[in-house]
C-alpha cells in the first residue's frame, strides 16, 4: 500500500496487533455458531468488534479515525459492500460507515480485508471511548488555527484499548477541532476540545465537557480554557477517572457524563478533576514536544503546487456553467493554500437515502480521489464526503466525475442536506422511520433554486429519542415517535451544533408523516415571508419568535 | 420482567426470531421450524405461547435462532399482518429498498 497523506501511518506494531485481534475474535464466532457461547456471553463480544444485530441482520461498524480515508480504504468499503453486503455503505453521524446487510459467519474475513487497508471495527459500540471525531476541513481549512489531526491521533491512540476505560459507565464521545468555527459540535460531545496556538506558540485546548443528545440534550460546558498541551492526556485522564468512579451505573438513561456534570455542577466536576491530577503521576501522562513530533512525523502531508493561473481558470469556467458555479457556491470552502479549494460531496441527491452511498460511487470517489485530491478522503458528522485538497484548476473535472455517479447535488448546508439515522427501516431501536420522510423532505424541496433562496437550514431526523440524526441540533429537528404503533414526528426549532451550540425547542404536538413534511413547508414560507434582507432562517427565528412557526406549521392540522 | 404483548380483538400471536448465521428474521410453523415468510407461521391465542416459546428457547442453539419473541398479528387473507410498523417491516423488509422486500412466497427452513 502506498503513503497516503492526511493519516497516521500504521507499522508493523499496528498490524500485528490487528490481526490478533481478528483472530480471537475468528475462534469468538467459532465458538458461538458450535454453541460453546451463548447469545448473552457472545453480545458483549461481538459489540466490541463492531458487530450489531439489527432488524433484518448483523450490521458492522467500521470506525474511520476523525473521518480520514485514504482512496484504497474506500475501495476496500466497496468491495465489502459488493461481497458482503447487498452494495451500500451508510456513512453516519460519527464519521464512520455502516454495512446493514452482514452474516456473522463472514465477519471475521471482513475484519481481514479491512485490516489490509489499516481499518477496523473496535470501539465503534461499548461503553468504551468511541471512534474520535475531528474536523472535515482539518489541515485544509483557511480558517484553520491548529491541524487537529496530530492530537486526534494521539487520542485515538490513548483510547484505544484503554484498560482502565473499557467498561464505563457509558458510552464517550470526544471530538477535538483546531478551528474557532466550530464544525465538530464540540459543545454536544462528552468531551469537545478546541486546539489553538498559546501565546508561547505551543497548542493549548479548550476543553469543554457534560455536553450530549439523546434522552437528555446538554450543552456542555467549559471546564479549562487553556490546557497546555503537554497536560491534555493528563487532564483528560482525570476527567474521565471522575466520571468512571462517580458516573452512574444504577440508571442507564442517567450514566452519560452530561448527567453527573449536571449534578455536580461544572465548579464541582473541576474540583474534583484537580483532586484527581494532584494524586495522579503528572510526569507518566506527560505529552512531551519529541511524542508528539513522533505522532506528527508520521503523517505525509500533499505537495501544494499549482500552475500559475488556476484561480482563472476556475473562474472561466464557473462563468461558462451555471450549474457547476451554483455547485461550486454551496459545495466547496476556502483553502488555506492559495489556488486550492476544498469540496464536499452530497450524499443527499434529493429522494436518495441520506449518507448511502452504492459499490460504484464508492470506486469513484476512490478514482477520483486519487485523480484531484491527493488519493485522501474525509467523511463528516453531517453524512457527506470531503476532498479536502483539490487544485482550483481541476475542480471542473472533479465535479463532472461526480455528476456522473449522481453525487453532484448542490445542496451542502442548504435544506436539502438532511441528517437522518438509519431509522425503523434497520434500527432496532428505533420507534420511527427517518428515511421516508428525509427523502420527501428532499423531493419537496429539490428545485435547487429554491433551496439557494431559503439559504442556511439544516434538517436533522431521529427515529428515536437516542437521537443518532442529532434532532435536537438540527435548525429543524424531528423527533419520531410511536403512537399506537404508528408514526408521528415531533418538531424543534432553533437548535445548532456550532459555537452558539443551542438545543431545539418543541414546537407544539407530534403530526403525521404527511402533515409533518406540509408542516415544514409552511415554516419555511413563512421564514420567506418574515425575514428581513439576507437573515438566515435562526436569525429570523430569534428575531420574532417561535409563535410565526407554530401559527404555520399548525394552521391546517 | 418482559411486558406481554397486547392483543387485540380478532388478532393472534406469532413467535419469531433472528437466524444466528445471518441475522435473518424467521417465523416459527405449525410443525415447529423456523421459516422465513411470515405466511408460513402458525398463529397462537395467548394462552399457548408461553409454554411454546419455553420450547423453542431450549433448542435454539440446535436451530440456529437467536432472540426469540412473540408478536401481535393480524389474520388477513395473504396470511397473517403484523399490527406494528417495526413488525411490518421485519415480516416485509426495509420500505426504502423495494428491491429489499422479502419474496413472501419462498419460505425457506432456518
Amino acid at each position: 500500500m502506498t503513503t497516503a497523506i492526511g493519516q497516521y501511518q500504521y507499522d508493523q506494531v499496528d498490524r500485528d496487533f490487528l490481526a490478533a485481534r481478528i483472530e480471537e475474535f475468528s475462534e469468538q464466532v467459532a465458538r458461538r455458531l458450535d454453541g460453546s457461547l451463548t447469545e448473552d456471553e457472545f453480545k458483549p463480544l461481538r459489540l466490541m468488534n463492531g458487530l450489531y444485530l439489527q432488524l433484518h441482520a448483523y450490521m458492522l461498524r467500521v470506525a474511520v479515525p476523525y473521518g480520514t480515508l485514504n482512496a484504497a480504504q474506500v475501495r476496500a468499503f466497496a468491495d465489502v459492500a459488493r461481497r458482503y453486503d447487498r452494495g451500500y455503505g451508510h456513512f453516519t453521524t460519527r464519521q464512520n460507515i455502516q454495512f446493514n446487510w452482514i452474516r456473522l459467519e463472514d465477519t471475521p474475513d471482513i475484519l481481514r480485508l479491512l485490516a489490509d487497508v489499516d481499518m477496523h471495527a473496535l470501539q465503534t459500540s461499548g461503553n468504551c471511548i468511541r471512534n474520535v471525531t475531528s474536523d472535515e476541513f482539518a489541515g485544509a481549512a483557511a480558517d484553520e488555527l491548529v491541524d487537529p489531526r496530530v492530537h486526534a491521533e494521539i487520542l485515538r491512540q490513548w483510547s484505544t484499548l484503554h484498560p482502565e476505560f473499557t467498561f464505563l459507565p457509558r458510552k464517550f464521545k470526544i471530538a477535538i477541532s483546531g478551528s474557532p468555527n466550530d464544525r465538530v459540535a464540540a459543545r454536544f460531545h462528552d468531551i469537545g476540545v478546541i486546539a489553538r496556538p498559546g501565546d508561547d506558540g505551543r497548542v493549548v485546548f479548550q476543553i469543554f465537557v457534560g455536553g450530549g443528545l439523546g434522552r437528555t440534550p446538554i450543552v456542555g460546558q467549559e471546564l479549562y480554557d487553556s490546557v497546555p498541551e503537554e497536560r491534555l492526556l493528563a487532564t483528560l485522564e482525570a476527567i474521565i477517572r471522575v466520571y468512571n468512579a462517580h458516573g452512574r451505573r444504577d440508571n442507564i438513561y442517567k450514566a452519560r457524563i452530561k448527567i453527573l456534570v449536571q449534578a455536580l455542577g461544572i465548579a464541582a466536576y473541576r474540583e474534583e478533576v484537580e483532586a484527581e491530577l494532584a494524586q495522579m503521576d503528572i510526569a507518566r501522562y506527560r505529552l512531551s514536544p519529541e511524542m508528539v513530533a513522533s505522532i506528527e512525523a508520521r503523517f505525509a502531508a500533499p505537495d501544494l503546487q499549482v500552475p500559475a493561473g488556476a484561480a482563472d481558470i476556475l473562474a472561466e469556467q464557473r462563468a461558462r456553467d451555471w450549474v457547476f458555479d451554483r455547485w461550486v457556491r454551496s459545495n466547496t470552502h476556502a483553502h488555506r493554500s492559495e489556488g486550492h479549494i476544498i469540496a464536499v460531496v452530497s450524499l443527499k441527491t434529493p429522494g436518495e437515502i441520506p449518507g448511502d452511498v452504492t459499490a460504484d460511487q464508492l470506486d469513484r470517489l476512490a478514482g477520483l480521489s486519487e485523480r484531484f485530491a491527493y488519493g485522501e478522503l474525509r467523511t463528516t458528522h453531517l453524512q457527506n464526503v470531503v476532498f479536502g485538497h483539490v487544485r482550483q484548476d481541476q475542480l471542473y473535472d472533479l465535479w463532472r466525475g461526480l455528476v456522473e455517479v449522481g453525487l453532484g447535488a448542490p445542496n451542502v448546508g442548504l435544506i436539502g442536506d438532511i441528517v437522518a439515522c438509519p431509522g425503523l427501516d434497520y434500527c432496532a431501536l428505533a420507534n420511527a422511520r427517518s428515511i421516508p420522510i428525509a427523502q420527501k423532505l428532499g423531493a419537496r424541496f429539490a428545485d435547487m433554486t429554491l433551496q439557494e433562496q431559503i439559504g442556511a437550514l439544516q434538517i436533522n431526523i431521529s427515529g428515536c429519542i437516542n437521537a443518532c440524526g442529532h434532532h435536537h441540533a438540527g435548525h429543524i429537528g424531528l423527533l419520531g415517535v410511536d403512537k399506537r404503533g404508528e408514526e408521528f414526528f415531533q418538531m424543534t426549532l432553533g437548535g445548532r451544533a456550532d459555537d452558539q451550540a443551542a438545543v431545539g425547542k418543541i414546537l407544539g404536538p407530534a403530526l403525521p408523516e404527511d402533515d409533518t413534511v406540509d408542516a415544514i413547508a409552511r415554516i419555511v414560507d413563512r421564514y420567506l415571508q418574515e425575514r428581513s434582507g439576507k437573515e438566515s432562517f435562526l436569525e429570523t427565528l430569534k428575531r420574532v419568535g417561535e409563535a410565526p412557526f407554530k401559527e404555520a406549521a399548525y394552521d391546517t392540522v | 420482567m418482559k411486558r406481554a404483548v397486547r392483543v387485540g380483538a380478532g388478532e393472534g400471536l406469532v413467535i419469531t426470531a433472528n437466524r444466528l448465521l445471518d441475522g435473518a428474521i424467521v417465523w416459527l410453523s405449525a410443525d415447529h421450524t423456523w421459516q422465513t415468510a411470515i405466511q408460513r407461521a402458525e398463529v397462537l391465542v395467548p394462552e399457548a405461547v408461553v409454554e411454546r416459546i419455553e420450547g423453542v428457547q431450549s433448542r435454539a442453539q440446535a436451530d440456529g435462532v437467536v432472540g426469540i419473541y412473540e408478536i401481535a398479528v393480524r389474520p388477513e387473507v395473504g396470511g397473517p399482518v403484523p399490527v406494528t410498523m417495526r413488525e411490518r417491516i421485519r415480516a416485509f423488509g426495509p420500505t426504502v429498498h423495494p428491491q429489499f422486500a422479502y419474496e413472501q412466497q419462498e419460505g425457506a427452513g432456518a
